[in-house]
C-alpha cells in the first residue's frame, strides 16, 4: 500500500533509462517488441474496425464484400436509419438527465459520508466503513428482484427518479470508500487550525476538505459518468416503458427488433458509444488516476 | 467527555479549551447529518433488498403484487440443488469464468503493462487502444462481437476465405454449445485486459529505474530482474487486480444477455443471469432469490477474507 500514495499518471513518468553499453542489440529487441505490439494493437482494434466498416456499408456490400474491405462508398444512410427507427434521441436524453443528476449528487453524498467516516470521530467507525465498502463488491443481481418490488411499491417504475435512486445507492459504497482513503491522507493539522479559527463541521467539509479532494472528485466524476451511461441490468428491471429507456436498453431493443439490419445496428452501436468516447478522449488522465485511486484502496 | 464538568476549566489556556469543546461536539450525533442521506439510500436500496432476497428465498411467490407468498422452508434450495439442471450449468460456468479470468486477462494485462512501461514510439496510442474497450458499455461490446461471430458474414468467414481454410467459416461461434461460453469469454478478455494493464502500469511506477539499474549491475538478467525486483513490487497491485477480476467475473451479465441470452440450450447461463430470469422471466421469485442468495454467499466467501486482509495490512502500516 505504501507503494502507491500519490496519484501519478504513468504517462507523466518518463524514466530516462540508458544503458551505458550495448546499445546495438538492445535496439533490435526494441524494434521486435514494437512490431509485436503493433500486431497486437491491430488485432485488438479488429472489433472496432469491423463495426465502423459495417456501419458505412450498404446492405449488398455487407453481404457481398469481405469483412475487412473498407467501405469505399460510405453509406451514411445507416446512421439516419438508426436515428429514425431506434429512439436514439429519446434514450440519449434519458441517459443524459439520469447521469447529470445522479453523478454530482452521488458524489456529494459519498463525500459527506466519507468526511464523517474519516474526519469526525465516533464509535464503530471502521466497522461502518467496512459494511459500506462491502456493498461495492456484491453483484447487483443479488438484490435486483426485491429492488424491483421496492420501486414498484413506490410507484416509480419507468421514471427517471425511480432509477436514479438505486443508481445513487449502488454507487455510494465504492465512491465513499475511495474518498475515505483520500480524505485520510489530508493531514489532521488542517482540521485543527480550521477549528481554531472557529470553523464548524460543515464549513470544514465544504470550504477545506472538498476543495482539497478535487483531483479525486474529478476522477470519480468521469468514471461514474461512464459507469452510469453504460449501466444495463438495473435499467432492464426498472425501466419498462420504451419512452423511459436509457441508451443501453435502446441498443438492446434495437438489436432484438431489427436483428438483421446490420448496417443500422452497427451505426446505432457507434452512436451509443460516442459520448463515452468523447469523455474518454477529453479526460484521459482522470481514467488513469481513477483506476489508480481504485488500485490504492481496492 | 468530562471536560464540561471540570471545575479547573477556567485555568486552561483558551485554545486548548476551544479544542476540547469541539471534541465533545464530534460524536455520532455530529456525524449524522453527513452520514444520514448516504446511509438511508444504502439501507433502502441495497441492504434492504439483499435481506429481502434472503427472506424471499424461503417463500414461493410469483412476484405479482397481491399474489400470496407461501412459506416453503428450504424447498427452493432443495429444488435448485437437485431438480434444476440449469443451476449447476450456471454454477460451473460462473466458476469456469472466474478461474479463466484469473489467468488470461490478468496475464495479458500484465504483459501489456510490462511492454508499455518504457519509452516507445506511439506508446500512448497503444495504451489507449488497449484500454478503450474498458470504457464501452458491455451491452455495446456484446453487439459488436455478436456481429463479428456472425457465421455467414462475420470475421470467421473472411478469415476462412483469406487463409483458404473453409472449416474456419463453419464454426458456430455462439451456436455451438461447447464453444459459446468461450466465445463470450473472449469478448470479456477484450473488455477488461486494458483496465488490468492500466492498474499494473500504475503499480509499476513503484519500481524505480534505480532499483532495476542496481539489480543489473549485480549481474541479474531480464528474468531475474522481473522475478526479484519488479514482481515483488507489483504484489499489492496484483492482489487488487485479482479481487477486482473475481468481482467482475461474478457480475458478468450484460455480455451474456447481449450475445446469447444464456443459450444455446442454457449452456452459457451464469448465476447472475439465471437468478434474474427465474425471477422476472419465469416468475419463480423464490427460486430466483435462492439463486441470488447462493451468489451472495459465493461473493462473501471471496470478499470477506480480502477485506480482513486489507484491514490487517492497514493496521500494520
Amino acid at each position: 500500500m505504501s507503494v502507491v500514495t500519490v496519484p501519478v499518471a504513468p504517462s507523466a513518468v518518463r524514466p530516462s533509462r540508458r544503458r551505458p553499453f550495448g546499445r546495438q542489440p538492445r535496439d533490435w529487441v526494441r524494434v521486435g517488441l514494437w512490431i509485436a505490439l503493433l500486431v497486437a494493437v491491430l488485432i485488438w482494434a479488429v472489433p472496432l474496425i469491423f463495426m465502423v466498416f459495417t456501419s458505412l456499408k450498404s446492405e449488398p456490400d455487407i453481404f457481398g464484400t469481405p469483412a475487412f474491405v473498407p467501405p469505399w462508398n460510405p453509406e451514411w444512410g445507416n446512421y439516419v436509419e438508426a436515428l429514425d427507427r431506434g429512439n436514439l434521441l429519446t434514450a440519449g436524453g434519458n441517459s443524459l438527465i439520469i447521469a447529470l443528476v445522479k453523478v454530482p449528487l452521488g458524489l456529494f453524498l459519498s463525500a459527506a459520508a466519507a468526511f464523517a467516516l474519516s474526519r469526525l470521530r465516533f464509535k464503530r467507525q471502521r466497522l461502518l466503513m467496512g459494511v459500506i465498502a462491502m456493498g461495492a463488491m456484491v453483484p447487483i443481481q443479488v438484490a435486483i428482484a426485491p429492488l424491483f418490488q421496492v420501486i414498484n411499491g413506490l410507484g416509480l417504475l419507468s421514471t427517471h427518479i425511480g432509477v436514479i435512486l438505486p443508481y445513487l445507492a449502488f454507487g455510494l459504497p465504492y465512491q465513499t470508500f475511495i474518498l475515505y482513503g483520500f480524505f485520510r491522507q489530508i493531514p489532521e493539522e488542517i482540521d485543527e487550525s480550521a477549528r481554531m479559527d472557529g470553523a464548524g463541521n460543515w464549513r470544514l467539509f465544504l470550504t477545506i476538505i472538498l476543495p482539497l479532494a478535487k483531483p479525486a472528485l474529478a476522477a470519480l466524476f468521469i468514471l461514474d459518468f461512464v459507469a452510469t451511461w453504460n449501466e444495463y441490468s438495473i435499467g432492464l428491471a426498472l425501466l419498462q416503458s420504451q419512452e423511459s429507456w436509457t441508451i443501453p436498453l435502446a441498443l438492446q431493443g434495437f438489436q432484438s427488433q431489427f436483428t438483421s439490419s446490420y448496417g443500422p445496428l452497427n451505426a446505432f452501436t457507434i452512436m451509443s458509444m460516442l459520448p463515452v468516447l468523447i469523455v474518454y478522449l477529453m479526460f484521459q488522465r482522470y481514467f488513469v488516476e481513477g483506476a489508480f485511486a481504485g488500485a490504492v484502496k481496492g | 467527555m468530562t471536560a464540561t464538568a471540570a471545575p479547573a476549566r477556567r485555568a486552561h489556556p483558551s485554545p486548548v479549551r476551544k479544542r476540547a469543546a469541539r471534541v465533545t461536539r464530534t460524536g455520532f450525533v455530529a456525524a449524522l447529518p453527513f452520514l444520514a442521506p448516504a446511509l438511508a439510500a444504502y439501507a433502502v436500496f441495497v441492504v434492504g433488498p439483499m435481506v429481502e432476497s434472503i427472506r424471499l428465498s424461503f417463500f414461493e411467490w410469483s412476484g405479482f403484487q397481491g399474489a400470496p407468498q407461501e412459506f416453503v422452508g428450504i424447498r427452493n434450495y432443495v429444488r435448485i440443488f437437485t431438480q434444476d439442471p440449469v443451476f449447476w450449468t450456471a454454477f460451473s460456468n460462473t466458476l469456469v469464468w472466474v478461474v479463466l479470468s484469473l489467468f488470461i486477462p490478468l496475464g495479458l494485462g500484465l504483459v501489456m503493462a510490462l511492454a508499455l512501461n518504457r519509452p516507445l514510439f506511439g506508446r500512448n496510442a497503444f495504451r489507449s487502444i488497449f484500454y478503450i474497450p474498458g470504457v464501452l458499455a458491455p451491452i455495446a461490446i456484446a453487439n459488436m462481437w455478436r456481429w463479428m461471430y456472425n457465421p455467414n458474414y462475420g470475421v470467421g468467414q473472411t478469415l476462412a476465405d483469406l487463409l483458404n481454410a473453409p472449416w474456419l467459416g463453419e464454426i458456430q461461434w455462439l451456436g455451438d454449445k461447447n464453444l459459446a461460453l468461450y466465445s463470450i469469454f473472449a469478448a470479456f478478455v477484450w473488455q477488461i485486459a486494458g483496465t488490468n494493464m492500466v492498474l499494473f502500469l500504475a503499480g509499476l511506477q513503484g519500481v524505480t529505474p534505480e532499483h532495476i539499474e542496481a539489480a543489473k549491475l549485480d549481474g541479474a538478467n531480464a528474468w531475474q530482474v522481473f522475478r526479484n525486483v519488479t514482481w515483488p513490487a507489483l504484489r499489492p497491485t496484483t492482489v487488487v487486480v485479482l479481487v477486482l477480476t473475481i468481482i467482475n467475473s461474478i457480475k458478468v451479465f450484460d455480455l451474456i444477455v447481449g450475445m446469447t441470452g444464456g443459450g444455446p440450450a442454457q449452456q452459457t447461463q451464469v448465476l447472475a443471469l439465471w437468478s434474474f430470469q427465474q425471477s422476472f422471466g419465469n416468475h419463480e421469485y423464490g427460486m430466483g432469490n435462492a439463486i441470488a442468495t447462493v451468489l451472495l454467499v459465493v461473493t462473501l466467501v471471496i470478499v470477506v477474507p480480502y477485506m480482513v486482509w486489507t484491514a490487517r495490512q492497514e493496521k500494520n502500516s
